[in-house]
């Protein structure tokens, strides 16, 4: 029987994940990566790496009769998660660290890892789906629209897929929450995590204050202007800013006013009404493809952050970078943030980081 | 295959005759030992028989036997509760410990050494095992000493001069504390040695219950206690009495203690048997402190071009139980400060550990090797493949 390795971080999926393989007869080896120093964040904090979820996902694993291990990544994620989110903020542009860690710090590590341990197969609890077929694999989205995470998936390499299995995929949240009651799985009801694991506060400009030097100008105060560069205000660094928030600009604006650029060079923060929120052309970088690489003209639908809904939109340019046209305009299209292409199947063909936005020739 | 255990350093299994004499203090009949009726009196004559047997072992006396809640506790207490009491009296005292002490007495001495309770001097131990003196002269020349220094290393198995230092230590009139939890049952320990006043067992490294320990008091001295209750223990550890525990822990005492003997001279073939094949089948592996005088039951080897955190979980798979450096909370590896102590903050090499007892066999240690060779065989052909 097949020997798969685990990825358990404490949740609830990852715990049922591991319960579906065992039942299934595959021989399971639960693991989980120890991705940074806990001495600092506080005891029984809520997110989902800290140590109470090493301890819950050792409860499972010996509750399931698996063995357990955990992976201490410290270096590697600190290295490709914690100090990009850091330089990203630093650059005026909005980061998600956890496309980062779960397309290169996670299964990269836990393959090679994996093998050493004589395992044929990577799982975890992500809500997605896999196909393996003989013209390859393919990532999909979860069924489940509103736990999917595909959009955390794009980026790892393609040639991953085939050894990948992702259990909860085909379920629901709800149907994951009773699967776990009934096997009696102690984090049945354990609630969701929701800030970023390294961020527990949900703060992160007290992040990058510890990491980066105090005089950098990403924490410097700055000028608020409109885009026809009228001075309206004053920031207190452009790094506690992202592109569509409203919070945080001081009021006195007839109308309500929200991000629309950050200028990183000249420590600007542009600002503007809802209606020049909107871009319809958005291009990105760094891209990685899971299926064949999107052709000039082809219609694809498009993800532009987690959660929200993929809208359609038609490729026009290929190259190093990647273009794309959105059917509708869409509200803050933040740089830093993943653009996810998927086919009508809802298969993930790929993605890029989003570098620029704008609202194109009307037509 | 059937799982072998190689990690008797880590806790042992208890031995039947252990679990049988302490079974029999869990029954009814046994009550408080402090209470003043004849549950009380069967209980205290239990803790009494206890205090003598592991006493006689030790070669001390009853009343210098004091029972503790383990190895952890009676380190703390020893080296605390000393500093303490001379500081009472003098100028600050100045703590003595060889860079190699387990985290009980490492730890401790740091975290008090910050608290300003006490100067704190590390003796180096370099890596054939020769533990630096030098240091501890000067420290006993400037005032009042306390000197912690372990019998045998847990990592390493390396052997510490006791008795050496105990000589010079009692030359100057100072205080020796030493952690015998690993030399007890495989090395001759005693404290006739009058220069030895403090000394920690505990045991579950020797076939007893976890959670049992004691320290022994020279009888004169002085010792400050780091809880405060009732009279337990000579008030030195309040609490009502571990009955069990003590029966128990001195049952285990006195039966590795008769056994020693023997026993050291079949784990020490066991050892050389075990790290003959190592060294023969494995290329670029290290004995840790392997040129040093050694406990028969630690084998601790340096294994090039693998990853030591992978390598434990790689042999647990194969039913081999063995630990790498010393696991932290979370179940990582944290770097080993012994091992950095020997051989230097830049050695790269996965630390991996075998411990024998008194159930391995030399089957156990055959199968041990062969498993050990297979893994970092497989481990070392991915690590260059990546």
């Amino acid at each position: 029987m097949s020997r798969v390795l685990v990825a358990m971080s404490g949740g609830v999926d990852s715990s049922v994940a591991a319960a579906l393989l065992v039942h299934a007869g595959y021989e399971v080896i639960g693991v989980t990566m120890k991705t940074f120093c806990y001495s600092d964040t506080p005891a029984h904090s809520k997110t989902c790496c800290g140590l109470d979820g090493i301890m819950d996902a050792k409860r499972v694993a010996e509750a399931l009769e698996i063995p357990h291990y955990v992976f201490d990544v410290e270096k590697d994620f600190t290295r490709d998660v914690i100090d990009d989110f850091v330089s990203e903020y630093a650059e005026g542009r909005t980061p998600n660290p956890c496309v980062n860690c779960n397309s290169n710090t996670k299964f990269k590590d836990l393959l090679a890892r994996g093998q050493a341990l004589g395992c044929d197969q990577i799982a975890s609890g992500h809500y997605v789906r896999i196909e393996h077929g003989p013209a390859g694999s393919s990532l999909l989205r979860g069924l489940d629209p509103d736990k999917d995470q595909s959009y955390f998936l794009w980026a790892m390499p393609k040639s991953l897929l085939p050894q990948l299995l992702f259990p909860v995929g085909e379920l629901t949240k709800s149907a994951v929450r009773a699967q776990a009651r009934e096997l009696a799985l102690i984090t049945a009801d354990k609630p969701e995590s929701q800030e970023i694991c390294f961020v527990p506060s949900g703060n992160y400009r007290d992040l990058l204050e510890k990491r980066l030097s105090s005089v950098h100008p990403a924490l410097q105060p700055g000028p608020i202007v409109r885009r026809s560069g009228e001075v309206v205000g004053e920031h207190n660094g452009y790094a506690s800013f992202t592109v569509g928030q409203r919070k945080g600009l001081r009021g006195g604006f007839p109308e309500p006013m929200f991000v629309l650029q950050i200028r990183a060079a000249e420590r600007e923060v542009v600002v503007g009404t809802r209606d020049e929120l909107f871009e319809r052309v958005v291009d990105i970088a760094g891209l990685n493809w899971l299926a064949e690489p999107p052709t000039m003209g082809q219609r694809v639908d498009v993800q532009l952050r987690y959660r929200a809904p993929a809208v359609p939109a038609i490729v026009t340019l290929v190259g190093e970078t990647l273009t794309i046209e959105l059917a509708e305009p869409q509200v803050a299209v933040s740089p830093g943030q993943s653009a996810v292409l998927f086919d009508d199947q809802e298969r993930v063909l790929g993605g890029g980081r989003i570098v620029g936005a704008s609202k194109g020739a009307m037509v | 295959m059937d799982p072998i255990y190689f990690d008797y350093a880590a806790t042992t299994p208890m031995r039947s005759e252990v679990r049988e004499a302490m079974d029999s203090c869990f029954s009814h009949r046994i009550g408080n030992p402090s209470s003043l009726h004849q549950w009380g009196r069967r209980a205290s004559a239990a803790l009494e028989s206890a205090r003598a047997i592991a006493a006689e072992a030790l070669g001390a006396q009853p009343s210098e036997i004091f029972f503790t809640r383990g190895g952890t506790e009676s380190d703390n207490l020893a080296v605390l509760g000393r500093c303490r009491a001379l500081s009472r009296k003098s100028s600050m005292p100045t703590l003595v410990i060889s860079e190699v002490e387990h985290s009980a007495v490492y730890n401790t001495a740091r975290w008090a050494e910050e608290r300003g309770e006490l100067r704190l001097v590390v003796l180096p131990v370099d890596m054939d095992g020769i533990i630096d003196l030098d240091p501890l002269h000067v420290a006993l020349r400037s005032g009042p000493t306390v000197v912690s220094v372990m019998w045998a290393n847990n990592e390493v198995g390396l052997l510490l001069p006791i008795p050496e230092i105990a000589a010079l230590v009692e030359e100057f009139g100072g205080t020796l504390h030493t952690d015998a939890i690993q030399a007890i049952g495989k090395v001759p320990v005693s404290v006739a040695d009058p220069g030895i006043h403090l000394l920690t067992s505990t045991a579950h490294k020797i076939y007893g219950p976890r959670g049992t320990g004691l320290l022994y008091v020279r009888a004169g001295t002085e010792i400050t206690p780091l809880l405060y209750g009732g009279q337990q223990e000579g008030a030195l550890r309040p609490g009502t009495e571990d009955v069990a525990g003590a029966v128990a822990f001195a049952m285990a005492l006195r039966l590795v203690v008769k056994e020693l003997a023997e026993e050291a001279i079949r784990l020490e073939a066991l050892r050389d048997a075990f790290e003959d094949r190592v060294l023969a089948e494995i290329a670029d592996v290290r004995i840790n402190a392997g040129a040093a005088l050694r406990s028969p039951s630690i084998s601790s080897l340096g294994i090039d071009g693998v990853d030591g955190g992978l390598l434990v979980n790689a042999l647990d798979l194969e039913g081999i139980a063995v630990t790498a450096g010393s696991a932290c909370a979370s179940g990582t590896i944290a770097g080993s400060h012994v091992i950095r102590a020997l051989y230097g903050p830049d050695d790269t090499k996965a630390t991996v550990r075998f411990s024998m007892g008194r159930y391995s066999s030399e089957v156990d240690v055959s199968q041990g090797a062969s498993v050990l060779v297979e893994v970092v065989a497989r481990l070392r052909r991915l690590e260059q493949a990546s």
